[in-house]
């Protein structure tokens, strides 16, 4: 098996990891010990695995990291800072946003790529920008509505 | 899965892209988002050759025409000012269903095109509007219409070839409409059936042109030459629209699958294309 090297920065921190050519970015970051990007569907469905990149939010498991070389990469490990949860970690928590946790990692991850595009976000677009993550325990609602905490939107009142 | 890659290249260049296309004879793929072929799987495939860094990554708008580099993003198409203004933004709002947010950062216009999916989104209205492509090998580049890549794109020519560029031509016509719908089960999903309609009307508010194409009802994108012809010169009204609903759903023969049955898709074909003709009057300033 060939073998190559990558150069990344993942969670503000420069890597060097050796890969293969065929490496997917989820398999890497697994294997790198980042566990907060999550093993679903494999093919783009679930949005468990997601991650940024360069600040977008893409499906690490259609990734090939060698794509990757001189990439920011944000997964849910880097977004808690000296022992200080996030504000979106905090919102989630706050709303009880999270039940069995799988999809939150991708969803905080999703969340927070929009947010910092576009600070004031509908619903409607909370909703498109988490879209891509399924949920299969609570749903929608309270994930929404802690993202729209954060953006400083007034909660719809249910 | 593809422990079998033996290299990932990543050209600095078309030219460099296509001399390891070459040089590889048929184990090689072109790689950009990868979102349809890591999904694919492909276990012949021996070398990678990612094309997001061959300076392909461009929306350039040039004596009418707009051309879009194959690299070019959904998540770009979608939020570039030029692509939103362009025709009504249905290409912004095509690239705006291709999948999730996670989705559109990664794929690409070229390969949405060269994937060669009947249900691709960009696809439709692509044809719609008679696009071209810049295609590069080992000769140099030509131009093809789109609708001529579509009907050969098996061919062992085009497989040395890589899609460099999307051509989208300058539209004439006084008042013009333009429209992009697509039916999916969920907003997320491929289209079981997508529908992309234009016209241009005159000051009497008859057809000078009408264009639709369909998506997902038959082996490649599809115009529904036949009706938009039948158009031409009438008063565009509901009945008019009535007629086109009817003409398609009577003129398509799409396949049933695991997504929906072929009638169903043959009705939805209709009321797609009644739904874009309706939209394109509004745009058009007409009162229907």
């Amino acid at each position: 098996m060939k073998s190559m090297e990558l150069r990344v920065k993942v969670n503000g921190q420069a890597r060097k990891w050796t890969i293969t050519p065929g490496d997917l970015l989820l398999d890497v970051l697994r294997r790198e010990g980042f566990f907060g990007v999550k093993r679903g569907c494999e093919k783009g469905e679930c949005g468990a695995c997601t991650v940024l990149v360069n600040g977008r939010a893409v499906n690490s498991c259609l990734m090939f990291a060698a794509k990757l070389e001189g990439c920011e990469v944000l997964t849910i490990e880097g977004l808690a800072e000296n022992g200080q949860l996030h504000p979106l970690q905090a919102a989630f928590l706050d709303h009880g946003a999270a039940q069995c946790g799988f999809c939150t990692p991708g969803m905080i991850l999703a969340a927070k790529a929009l947010l910092d595009r576009n600070p004031h976000p509908s619903e409607d677009e909370v909703r498109e920008a988490i879209a891509g993550v399924l949920c299969r325990c609570t749903g929608y609602r309270k994930p929404v509505d802690a993202v729209l905490a954060v953006a400083g939107v007034p909660e719809e009142v249910a | 899965m593809f422990e079998q890659v033996e290299a990932f290249h990543r050209p600095a260049s078309v030219r460099e892209a296509v001399r390891l296309l070459v040089s590889r004879k048929g184990k090689a793929r072109i790689v950009a988002g990868g979102t349809d072929l890591v999904v694919e799987g492909d276990p012949n495939v021996r070398a990678l050759i990612d094309i997001t860094h061959s300076g392909l990554n461009y929306i350039r708008a040039r004596n009418g025409a707009v051309e879009i580099g194959a690299a070019t993003t959904m998540a770009e198409l979608r939020e570039s000012r030029v692509i939103r203004a362009l025709v009504g933004g249905v290409l912004a709002r095509a690239a705006a269903t291709c999948g999730s947010v996670q989705i559109q950062a990664a794929a690409t216009i070229g390969g949405n095109v060269a994937h060669g999916s009947p249900a691709a989104d960009l696809v439709t209205p692509l044809v719609m509007l008679d696009a071209a492509l810049v295609l590069a090998d080992a000769k140099g580049r030509r131009k093809m219409a789109l609708a001529d890549y579509l009907a050969s794109r098996g061919t062992k020519a085009l497989r040395q070839s890589i899609v460099v560029a999307v051509v989208v031509p300058g539209v004439k016509g006084r008042r013009c409409g333009w429209s992009f719908q697509k039916l999916g089960r969920t907003a997320l999903d491929i289209s079981l059936v997508n529908v992309a309609a234009g016209v241009a009307l005159d000051r009497a508010g008859r057809v000078e042109w009408a264009r639709i194409a369909l998506g997902s009802v038959a082996p490649t994108v599809i115009r529904a030459g036949s009706v938009e012809a039948s158009l031409r010169g009438r008063k565009f009204d509901r009945s008019v629209i009535a007629d086109a609903e009817a003409a398609v759903t009577q003129s398509v023969h799409p396949i049933g699958d695991v997504r929906a049955p072929a009638e169903y898709r043959r009705a939805m074909s209709g009321v797609l294309t009644r739904r874009a003709l309706e939209e394109c009057a509004a745009q058009a300033g007409c009162g229907l």
